[in-house]
C-alpha cells in the first residue's frame, strides 16, 4: 500500500501521483488475478492442493477470516464510539473509517468461501440453518455489519449533515460491534474438543484484538490517502489515534496475560500443552517475536509524546500492531489445531491416498493457499481505494 | 462375491458329481456352515425402538487390526482414510512402557465414533448435515454438507476425516456396500447403518477374530450388551467432555503385560 507515496513529496505533482495511481491499478489487477487462479486450482482439484490435514483442518483462511473480522471493528467503533461519547476530534475521519470497516467486513465473508470443500453448496447454510451452530449466528451479525457499514457511509455522504441519524446508528452499531466480535471468538471457543479456545476470555480478547489492528489499520490508511491526495485531515487526528491505541494494545495485552497466567498457574496437563507450544515449542519464534514486535515496540510509540508526533514511527508502529494481531491470530489457531485430545500412535489418518497416519504434523500453508489470500488482500484494497476515491478525497481534486 | 465364486469353483472341481451346475454347489457350500457360524452376523435381542451402542473389550482386543480393514472394504473409504483404526497405548507404536514392576505393558484402543448422545459435532454444524437418526446414530448427509470442518474441530475424538481431494481406491478394488462420498464432504464411522437396517451387526462386530466387539440395542433390557454394562460397568471415553458416547469399553481386568 505504501508503495503509492512517492518518496519524499508531501504534495507530488498531478503527473507523477497519476503515473503512480496507474502502478497502484495495476499491481491490484494482478493481485486479483493471482487470487482467481489459485481459487479456481483449488475449485478444480479440492482442498488437497492445500497444507491442511485431518490434524489441522482450519489454517490460513481461518487465521485471515479471524484477522478480517478483527480489523472491520477500528472504523466503526470510531465513528460510533466518537458519536456516543460527544466527541467530534476524529471526526475528519468518519467517512475512510466506515469505508475500512465496511470493506473488511465483506472480505471476511469473502474469505471463508475458499474455506469451504463444496462452497456451491453454501446456500444451504441460508435455506436450511441449524441455529445451534455460531457459524450460523455469525453469518446472521456479518451481514447486519455489512448493513450498517453501508447505511452508515450513506448517511455520512448525505449532502445535508444528518447528526440525528448518525447518533442512532451509533447506539446500533456499538452493541451489534461487539456481538460480531463476541461470536466469531465463540466459533472456536464453545468447543470442549479444544482445551485452548474453550475459555471464557476468548470473546473479550478478540474485541480487544479487534480494536488494536482496526484502529492501527483506519491510521495507516488515512495516512497513505493523505499523502497520495489533498485530502487533509487536521494533524491532530494521528496523535488521538496513537493515545487510543496505547490504550488498545495495554488492554489487548492484559486479556493475554490473565489468559496466560490462569492457564499456567493451573499446571495441569490440559492446559500446559499448548502453553508449551507456546513459550518454548514451535510457536514459540512467532509468540516472542509477535510479544517484542507487536505489542511491546508499538506500545512504546503510542505513549511517548516525542515518538508518537513523528509519522514515520506512528506508521511503522501501527504496522507492526496490524502485523502483530495477525500472529497472535495464527497463536490462537495453531495451538488449539495441533492438539489432538487422543494423541496414541499411529496417529490421526493425514487424508491423502498416498498418507498413512500422522500424529503433531505440522501444518505448512501451500502456494495456493497464499494466492487465494493475496487475491482477498487485493480485493479488499480495491475496495477501500474505490471507495476512497469516490468518498473521501475532495471532488475538485479532479481525480 | 469374488470370494465365494472362488470357493464355488474350488468346491466344484472337488465334486465327485462332475458336472452339476457350479450355482447349486456354491449354494450348499453356504448352507453347510454350522448354524453357529450363521448366526453370527445378527443383532441379538432389540426393542421396538432401538439405540444403537457398542462395547469394545479392551481387555479380549489383541490390536489386530481386522476390523479396522474390514470396516474400509465395507465402507467404501478412500485410500489415506479410516473411520476406525487401533491406538497403541504404550510407549510408541512398537516400544511397550515399562511398568510399575519392570514389566514391560502395552493396551490397545480401538477408536472410531463414539456415537455421542449430546454430538457436539452436531450441534455446532451449520446446515444439519451431521444429524442424530431415530436409532441414535449419528450420522452425515453428504448432500448436505458444504464442507467447513466445523465438526472436525469440535470432535474432540479426532475420528472425522474430510474427502480433500477425489477418493482414491487401492489397484483392483472396486466398491464397497455403501457408495463413495464426494469430495469436499466429511465422513465418518455410520454404525454400519445399512448393515442394521437388515438385522446385521456393523462389520467391525463380526469380524473380530477376539471377539472383543459387542454390538447391540440399549433401549432392550436383555440385550448382551446390557448384561456386560450391568456386570462390568463401561466407560465413556473423555467422559469429562459430558458428550456421553454410546460407545464404551470395558477396561482391562488384568493389566496386560508381555
Ligand atoms: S465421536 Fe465425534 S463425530 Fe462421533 S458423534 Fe461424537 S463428536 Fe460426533
Ligand atoms: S463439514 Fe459438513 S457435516 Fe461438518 S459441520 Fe460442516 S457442513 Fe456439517
Ligand atoms: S460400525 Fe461399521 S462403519 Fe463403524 S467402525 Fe465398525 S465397520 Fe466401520
Amino acid at each position: 500500500m505504501t508503495t503509492l507515496a512517492p518518496p519524499g513529496s508531501p504534495t507530488p505533482a498531478t503527473g507523477q501521483r497519476r503515473r503512480a495511481g496507474l502502478l497502484w491499478y495495476v499491481a491490484l489487477a494482478v493481485g486479483l488475478a493471482i487470487g482467481l487462479f489459485s481459487f479456481g486450482y483449488q475449485l478444480s482439484a479440492g482442498l488437497t492442493v492445500t497444507g491442511l490435514t485431518n490434524t489441522v483442518t482450519w489454517g490460513l483462511y481461518i487465521v485471515l477470516f479471524m484477522f478480517l473480522v478483527g480489523v472491520s471493528a477500528g472504523g466503526l467503533i470510531v465513528v460510533a464510539g466518537g458519536e456516543l461519547v460527544g466527541s467530534h476530534q476524529l471526526e475528519s475521519l468518519n467517512r475512510l473509517a466506515v469505508i475500512v470497516s465496511g470493506t473488511a467486513v465483506a472480505a471476511a465473508a469473502v474469505s471463508i468461501i475458499p474455506d469451504l470443500g463444496r462452497p456451491w453448496l453454501a446456500w444451504h447454510m441460508m435455506v436450511g440453518p441449524q441455529w445451534m451452530s455460531p457459524l450460523v449466528w455469525d453469518m446472521a451479525v456479518i451481514s447486519i455489519y455489512l448493513a450498517i457499514a453501508g447505511v452508515d457511509l450513506w448517511i455520512l455522504t448525505r449532502p445535508e449533515p444528518m447528526a440525528r441519524w448518525l447518533r442512532i446508528m451509533a447506539v446500533v452499531t456499538l452493541p451489534v460491534a461487539v456481538l460480531v466480535h463476541s461470536v466469531t471468538a465463540w466459533i472456536f471457543g464453545f468447543l470442549v474438543a479444544r482445551p485452548f479456545w474453550n475459555t471464557a476470555i476468548l470473546a473479550p480478547l478478540f474485541i480487544s484484538s479487534a480494536l488494536v489492528s482496526g484502529t492501527a489499520l483506519v491510521l495507516i490508511v488515512a495516512w497513505v490517502v493523505r499523502r497520495v491526495s489533498t485530502w487533509d485531515p487536521p494533524a491532530h487526528v494521528f496523535t488521538d489515534l496513537a493515545k487510543l491505541l496505547a490504550w488498545f494494545v495495554a488492554v489487548d495485552f492484559f486479556l493475554l496475560l490473565a489468559e496466560l497466567v490462569t492457564a499456567y498457574t493451573s499446571q495441569t496437563a490440559y492446559h500446559l500443552a499448548p502453553l508449551e507450544m507456546l513459550f518454548g515449542g514451535r510457536q514459540a519464534p512467532l509468540f516472542w517475536g509477535q510479544l517484542v514486535l507487536g505489542v511491546v515496540l508499538p506500545f512504546l510509540v503510542y505513549v511517548n509524546p516525542r515518538l508518537r508526533t513523528r509519522m514515520g514511527l506512528l506508521v511503522g508502529a501501527a504496522t507492526l500492531s496490524v502485523l502483530g494481531v495477525f500472529a497472535k491470530r495464527v497463536n490462537i489457531l495453531m495451538p488449539g489445531m495441533y492438539e489432538p485430545q487422543i494423541a496414541l500412535p499411529p496417529g490421526v489418518p493425514a487424508g491423502r491416498a498416498d498418507q498413512t497416519f500422522e500424529l503433531g504434523a505440522l501444518y505448512v500453508p501451500t502456494w495456493v493457499e497464499y494466492g487465494v489470500v493475496v487475491g482477498i488482500l487485493a480485493f479488499s484494497a480495491t475496495l477501500i481505494t474505490v471507495g476512497v476515491r469516490r468518498f473521501v478525497i475532495p471532488r475538485s481534486d479532479g481525480s | 462375491m469374488r470370494d465365494t465364486d472362488v470357493l464355488g469353483s474350488l468346491l466344484a472341481g472337488d465334486d465327485p458329481n462332475e458336472g452339476a451346475p457350479v450355482a447349486v454347489e456354491r449354494t450348499s457350500a453356504i448352507e453347510a456352515l454350522p448354524p453357529r457360524s450363521r448366526a453370527w452376523g445378527e443383532i441379538d435381542v432389540r426393542s421396538d425402538t432401538p439405540r444403537w451402542g457398542m462395547l469394545v473389550d479392551t481387555e479380549r482386543c489383541i490390536g489386530c487390526w481386522s476390523c479396522a480393514v474390514i470396516c474400509r472394504s465395507e465402507n467404501d473409504v478412500a485410500l489415506g482414510m479410516w473411520w476406525n483404526r487401533i491406538l497403541t497405548d504404550g510407549d510408541d507404536l512398537d516400544t511397550p512402557t515399562v511398568g510399575a514392576h519392570g514389566q514391560l505393558e502395552m493396551a490397545w484402543l480401538p477408536l472410531a465414533c463414539q456415537h455421542c448422545d449430546d454430538a457436539p459435532c452436531e450441534k455446532v454444524c451449520p446446515t444439519a448435515a451431521t444429524y442424530t437418526n431415530d436409532e441414535g446414530v449419528v450420522m452425515v448427509d453428504a448432500d448436505r454438507c458444504i464442507g467447513c470442518r466445523y465438526c472436525m474441530a469440535a470432535c474432540p475424538y479426532g475420528v472425522r476425516v474430510f474427502n480433500w481431494g477425489e477418493p482414491e481406491k487401492a489397484p483392483g478394488v472396486t466398491e464397497g456396500m455403501v457408495h463413495a462420498r464426494p469430495v469436499g464432504s466429511v465422513e465418518k464411522c455410520s454404525l454400519c447403518v445399512h448393515r442394521l437396517a437388515e438385522g446385521q451387526e456393523p462389520s467391525c462386530v463380526v469380524s473380530c477374530p477376539a471377539q472383543a466387539r459387542i454390538f447391540g440395542d440399549l433401549n432392550a433390557p436383555d440385550s448382551r450388551i446390557n448384561q456386560l454394562l450391568r456386570d462390568r460397568g463401561g466407560d465413556q471415553l473423555l467422559k469429562e467432555k459430558g458428550t456421553e458416547p454410546k460407545v464404551r469399553y470395558l477396561p482391562p481386568r488384568r493389566r496386560r503385560s508381555l
